[in-house]
């Protein structure tokens, strides 16, 4: 499961988005682009989109949604780590769309991101966004129903797998509850006695041939964490067998979003 | 305490009487007066009447924990949180007290209802913090504690850096004694509507939807609580929470027994508050009135729902007051415009835009920072404004810079009087986001309980009702009047209001 995904095709595959500006460039679409640079947030007539510029492309990343959306936009006064894929999809917002996306707030403060465009009329987008930028119509932006109640014991697996994805150099967030919902109900359900979690460190390959690793005890520290937050949640009987791995040589620049992770072996 | 506070202090207790002339002083409950609390009751304020309301009928207070004095200095539950005072307690009503008997009245007992324990009783400067912004000491353990004793190794460190008040730094109360303690100051909140504020319903899980912390725990049921009761949220239910309020505020020898936690804690789940008329606008629950509007609605509707949305609504009006006729009788016409300025006040709280910026807990979440919104995306519970899920945010009213200080400059005598923190996250944590490794703050709010960096200066964000009865707002009271809190809003996120929308605002949130 990766808590940051691709925009859901419902979102904005559905929508004519406004076309604008130069075409994605021949033979790029599919080209991976993984770079840290400033977030800009342009604003629109409806909800903003979020933008940033790349060797003198601009890209968009996504537009201002809720919480259940599956890319979540960056922050001014911080770099983003950008993992993209060119898509063919028309430019949003004056930007070539990457799709699927993977954003990673960086943790330090970097006041030079703090750009904000204004609205303009050849920005406005010509779809409906999920999300207004005020009161909804009553629904969530994304399908992100909570899992369906935890089966009988007896209906269930004895042991399963979870994946907990992180953003770079990140621990627990606000988009691990829903995940670490399904493991504490998971182990409960079936009386959990041992607990095995694997802590992975990862780096990604940028697109200028740079490796950007994690911190080298991050795997150590999800692993640890990840057990601490269990226990504190109550699920205090099972024996818990932590490890940490380093996979940060593994980085080639495709999908190195998913060497960041934490596998939890619930049995 | 500067000259220019002795004087405000000065001023304020001889006009107190003059100034409380339009509403009665009688409608302070005493501790064990004992006379019946009715099934309803109507209370006078400045800006027309607040209503209360218990479903479970009238209440024979005699005996009844919450109201007698069950403590060691004389107060009872109701003296802090009383039934005028949309059972919070303004700044009105302490000056009221002090002017009444001397400061004689438990309210002013010195665990709390002084800037420190060991200043002089007698002094009303002694009082400060209480009698100008209705602040109570709120003294907190160094490092923190788990509800179980243990300690937490906190994320961060902390250094008193003004202490105007002497008791951060005072060698039996403060930082560095044999029990090393922070002392904040901040106002009662409304016990009542209870049922809102320990919701069960959206976005109430075994971890916390901002930051997948677990959750504290409901020790009767087992299940996770929302964690909105106390501005820190260290108090995880009402029962938790009436025996940290009695020991601390009440100073009982001992626990609360079985029997007085429920007696309190029913009476808390029954009692609604809220504004039920404008002096402007007339009655506010009128039949085939908005439906946001009074105590009988607030016990009548559902709790711990999303309202920030156009088919529940944070506050329905249902369209009610948009448009009224205009009569040839003026009174009527002047209560018209005062309710459809309400009505433009809902709909600039609920869809007035505008950039939220680095607020934590909020900017942190999903949705980007900044973020273009409007007040309901925070304030989003249907029938409170309070936040569904694990409401501690940071919007700066107790962090540097955006926090209430006082100007300094050689041609001003005023001097701070909230205390200065500097809180400095360890090394190997990530730095605060928005603010930094090194964080100013007059109160680290959620940070003295999780010991968490980020939690730093985020207050559990408040219910919207009976705001008329009970000024001063925001949890250190730096919001004189429901202007200023729309005026610090405006200022902190740049939004423009005009004039119109600020008296709007101003009226809506006065008849809640």
């Amino acid at each position: 499961m990766h808590a940051r995904h691709v925009i859901s095709g419902s979102a904005l595959l559905l929508a004519a988005p406004l076309l604008f500006g130069a075409g994605i460039p021949l033979g790029a679409e599919g080209a991976r682009k993984n770079f840290v640079s400033c977030p800009i947030v342009r604003d629109t007539a409806s909800v903003p989109c979020w933008l940033t510029e790349y060797e003198g492309e601009l890209y968009f990343l996504t537009i201002q949604s809720d919480v259940t959306s599956p890319v979540t936009p960056p922050w001014l006064g911080h770099r983003v780590l950008v993992e993209g894929t060119v898509s063919a999809e028309p430019r949003i917002c004056g930007g070539i769309v990457l799709k699927p996306v993977h954003l990673s707030v960086m943790p330090e403060l970097d006041a030079s991101c703090n750009t904000m465009l204004p609205a303009e009329e050849r920005y406005n987008l010509t779809f409906e966004p999920p999300r207004p930028p005020g009161p909804s119509k009553g629904r969530l932006a994304f399908d992100n129903t909570p899992p369906p109640a935890a089966r009988k014991a007896d209906a269930l697996p004895s042991t399963k797998e979870f994946v907990v994805p992180y953003d770079f150099d990140a621990l627990v967030g606000f988009n691990h509850a829903r995940v670490l919902t399904e493991i504490l109900e998971f182990a409960r359900a079936v009386n959990a006695h041992d607990i095995e979690i694997a802590g992975f460190r990862g780096a990604v390959r940028l697109s200028n041939g740079q490796v950007l690793s994690e911190e080298v005890d991050m795997g150590k520290r999800r692993a640890e964490q990840l057990a601490a937050l269990l226990q504190g949640a109550g699920l205090k009987s099972p024996s818990y067998n932590i490890i940490s791995r380093d996979e940060s040589a593994k980085a080639t620049g495709v999908d190195d979003y998913a060497l960041r992770r934490a596998n939890i072996m619930v049995r | 305490m500067s000259k220019r506070h002795a004087t405000v202090l000065a001023v304020w207790l001889s006009a107190a009487l003059v100034a409380a002339a339009p509403v009665s002083s009688t409608s302070w409950w005493s501790p064990g007066q004992g006379t019946p609390l009715p099934e309803y009751a109507t209370y006078q304020n400045d800006q027309g009447e607040l209503g209360v309301l218990n479903t479970s009928g009238s209440l024979d207070t005699k005996g009844h924990p919450f109201f007698e004095p069950i403590g060691t200095n004389g107060r009872a539950c109701v003296t802090c949180h009383q039934p005028s005072d949309a059972m919070s307690l303004s700044v009105r009503s302490i000056r009221e007290r002090w002017t009444a008997t001397g400061g004689k009245d438990p309210l002013f007992a010195g665990v709390d209802g002084m800037n420190c324990p060991n200043l002089p009783p007698d002094d009303p400067r002694s009082h400060s913090q209480l009698l100008e912004r209705g602040l109570f000491r709120v003294a907190l353990p160094w490092p923190p504690q788990r509800p179980d004793g243990s300690r937490i190794d906190p994320e961060f460190s902390i250094e008193v850096v003004r202490d105007p008040n002497r008791c951060n730094t005072d060698p039996t109360y403060g930082l560095n004694s044999a029990n090393p303690t922070i002392s904040v100051f901040r106002r009662p909140r409304p016990v009542a509507n209870t049922k809102y504020t320990t919701h069960q319903n959206f976005g109430v899980g075994p971890f916390i939807g901002k930051n997948g912390m677990p959750s504290s725990i409901d020790p009767e049921t087992g299940k996770p609580t929302s964690m909105n009761l106390m501005s820190d949220a260290r108090a995880a239910t009402l029962a938790i929470q009436a025996d940290d309020a009695a020991r601390n505020h009440l100073q009982t020898a001992a626990k609360l027994s079985t029997s007085q936690v429920a007696r309190i804690t029913e009476f808390e789940r029954q009692v609604y508050i809220a504004q039920v008329a404008r002096r402007d606008a007339g009655s506010l629950v009128e039949p085939d009135g908005p439906p946001a509007f009074g105590p009988r609605n607030l016990a009548a509707d559902d709790a711990g729902v999303l309202g920030n949305n156009t088919t529940r609504y944070v506050f329905p009006l249902a369209g009610k007051w948009t448009h009224l006729p205009r009569t040839s009788d003026d009174t009527v016409n002047a209560r018209n415009v005062s309710r459809e300025s309400i009505a433009r006040g809902h709909d600039v709280f609920m869809f007035r835009t505008f950039w939220i910026k680095d607020s934590m807990h909020l900017n942190s979440v999903g949705l980007g920072n900044p973020v273009k919104r409007t007040c309901a995306t925070c304030h989003g519970m249907h029938m409170t404004g309070m936040d569904t899920a694990n409401g501690w945010m940071d919007i700066g009213t107790t962090n540097l810079p955006w926090a209430t200080e006082v100007p300094l400059n050689p041609w001003t005598e005023a001097k701070p009087q909230m205390p200065l923190f500097r809180v400095t996250c360890k090394p190997g944590v990530r730095p605060h986001p928005f603010l930094g490794r090194v964080i100013y703050t007059q109160d680290p709010g959620r940070g003295l309980i999780s010991g968490l960096c980020n939690d730093v200066g985020t207050i559990v964000m408040e219910q919207f009702r009976g705001l008329a009865a009970r000024a001063p707002y925001f949890s250190n009271g730096s919001a004189a009047t429901l202007r200023e809190l729309v005026d610090f809003y405006d200022r902190r996120y740049n939004i423009g209001y005009s004039e119109l929308e600020k008296q709007d605002l101003v009226n809506f949130l006065g008849a809640l």
